[in-house]
């Protein structure tokens, strides 16, 4: 209770301090860095002074910078989070409100746009890689976690290991070579998903095998008595016992996969307007993703994009919060 | 029947079960008692194989009424051979209905709703729990306390009507009351089904048990009615066991 009391101040903190600073200096994000910088120094002095000065002083300023370490801490990543929010949102309803979300992207000469193409292509890009990651991962995970001391899964799990840390990038260009060689379009929405699913896959399988090896020894004879069928013990009992983890790997991989960059540069591309009349977008041409418009918008001279981008960062945001809050509370509650 | 004949395994290096040799006849508490590491668990778990979960390395023969249970598809075994635990072990994040009905639902042995209800009912009645849950079916299992939790686990076992019940320590971790409970439903249930007992305290093979087998070692050190192996033990080793020297 107290931490979530404490992440609510804090994000309550970092909102009233961009406000502040904002109607002060005119410039939000440069006022918040100097706000935060200065809580930096003061932490920083006040380690020091605990850790050379005198005893009686040494004693009560270390509890206190200690003290004060955390919570400056945790409160300096809040306080960046919530300037993202914050000044996000501010320019996502400055940019037409709820129609930031389905206008296009502006191009320089434009005085207002928005992020349809690319939020649609985010969603679409993250719920394929999510639901084909989690169809292979999940069994890949029982696999490793179930068997864990047979060689094979052995080695399976190094491969595994291996991959979750791969940087993304070259998973990006893994699915633009092998859909080159295969004659397919690698600028496309499905290489894009494809690329999502590769990052997805070892991520649910890694947290369903950690689950499934922390079931009780006990309980997991259980689960082979009541029935013969190697099947119906792995995929159903079992699952049954570590379903509430299996479901927050999901949910933390997927708020993973629909933050990525670096993967969708060679595949999914981007693209700033709607190709599709039905689905708005379609897949098999270059697909916008948030995180890909926010990377090419931040980058150019013109204010106007420069904006959208914050909007853009904003409602990714806003959406993976939203995903991690559903796993913690799902987390809480087991 | 149960009819084990010389049944060997190991686990990597380490002998376990040393030519086991016994036969358990329908309708009786048979026991097995023995100091600990003396291999009882492990032909508990020979009968409804769970012990190939470690990987062991069997000889021997092992027939459910005349037929070979390693030849035997394994789902239809756990179906005519159920056991009950040392330890209260529940599906935790299941509730106390949910437990019972597992075994039917994924075995296919009730053929409608009511069919189910009806046998988890008569499950959670005949394992003497029923009164003390039947408001309260959904509530998950682990609110039980522990002796409920292990009465939970013989009426998961019940539901699947088997033709042999292994007991493995069920009252290991439980108080005289509950203990006591569950020897009354021993002998309740052997009129339906055979019993195969595991125990390390000899008192309790001579209150329940109808025939007694004694492990030393992996091996059958003495068997017989349990009133002669209890008072006129033929082997050292048995009598030192019964009376607390080992």
């Amino acid at each position: 209770m107290i931490q979530v009391l404490f992440y609510a101040g804090a994000l309550l903190a970092g909102l009233l301090l961009s406000a502040l600073t904002a109607a002060l200096l005119g410039d939000p994000a440069l006022g918040d860095l100097h706000l935060s910088y200065v809580l930096y120094v003061v932490t920083v002095a006040a380690v020091a002074l605990g850790a050379a000065g005198p005893r009686v002083l040494k004693n009560s300023l270390s509890i206190a910078a200690a003290v004060a370490g955390v919570l400056g801490g945790a409160a300096l990543v809040y306080i960046f989070l919530a300037q993202v929010l914050y000044v996000g949102t501010a320019m996502a309803v400055k940019h037409g409100g709820l129609a930031f979300l389905w206008n296009i992207p502006p191009t320089p000469a434009d005085e207002t746009g928005g992020i349809g193409p690319a939020l649609l292509g985010t969603l679409y890009m993250t719920a394929i890689g999510a639901f084909f990651g989690f169809l292979i991962g999940f069994p890949a995970g029982i696999y490793l976690g179930e068997f864990r001391r047979e060689l094979a899964a052995k080695v399976a799990r190094i491969g595994v290991n291996v991959l979750v840390e791969f940087p993304t990038i070259t998973i990006g260009l893994l699915v633009y070579a092998l859909f080159s060689l295969l004659g397919m379009r690698a600028f496309s929405g499905y290489a894009g998903a494809l690329a999502l699913t590769i990052i997805m896959i070892p991520y649910v399988a890694l947290f369903t095998a950690a689950a499934y090896a922390s079931i009780a020894p006990a309980v997991r004879e259980a689960a082979y008595a009541v029935t013969g069928s190697l099947y119906k013990t792995l995929f159903i009992v079992m699952r049954k016992v570590v379903a509430r983890a299996v479901l927050v790997a999901f949910l933390l991989g997927t708020a993973k996969i629909a933050g990525e960059t670096a993967p969708l540069l060679f595949t999914a591309f981007g693209n700033d307007y709607y190709t599709s009349e039905i689905f708005g977008v379609d897949l098999g041409e270059p697909t916008g993703a948030l995180t890909l418009l926010i990377y090419y918008m931040a980058q150019t001279p013109y204010t106007v994009q420069n904006e959208v981008a914050w909007g853009a960062a904003a409602v990714l945001l806003w959406i993976i919060l939203a995903v991690f809050a559903v796993a913690r509370l799902l987390q809480r509650s087991a | 029947m149960i009819d084990i004949r010389d049944l060997k395994l190991q686990f990597d290096n380490v002998k376990v079960l040393d030519g086991v040799t016994m036969k358990i006849p329908n309708n009786m508490i048979y026991v097995i008692m023995g100091p600990s590491g003396s291999g009882k668990s492990t032909i508990l778990r020979v009968l409804n194989r769970l012990v190939e979960l470690y990987k062991p390395k069997i000889e021997g023969e092992v027939y459910l009424d005349g037929q070979d249970i390693f030849k035997m598809p394994l789902t239809l075994l756990r179906r005519r051979v159920q056991m009950v635990f040392q330890i209260p072990n529940p599906i935790p994040t299941l509730s106390i209905w949910e437990n019972v009905a597992l075994g039917p639902k994924l075995n296919g042995l009730a053929k409608s709703k009511a069919e189910l209800k009806e046998r988890v009912r008569w499950a959670l009645a005949k394992a003497q729990l029923w009164d003390e849950v039947k408001n309260r079916l959904d509530a998950p299992a682990a609110s039980l306390s522990g002796g409920q939790q292990q009465r939970l686990c013989i009426a998961r076992a019940l539901a699947f009507k088997p033709e042999v019940l292994l007991m493995d320590e069920p009252t290991a971790n439980l108080d005289p009351v509950n203990t006591a409970k569950i020897e009354e439903l021993m002998l309740e249930l052997k009129k339906e089904m055979t019993i195969v007992l595991v125990t390390h305290y000899p008192p309790q093979a001579a209150r329940v048990g109808d025939w007694v087998a004694f492990l030393y070692g992996g091996k059958i050190v003495e068997e017989g009615p349990v009133k002669e192996v209890f008072t006129r033990p033929r082997h050292e080793l048995t009598e030192k066991y019964v009376t607390g020297k080992i």
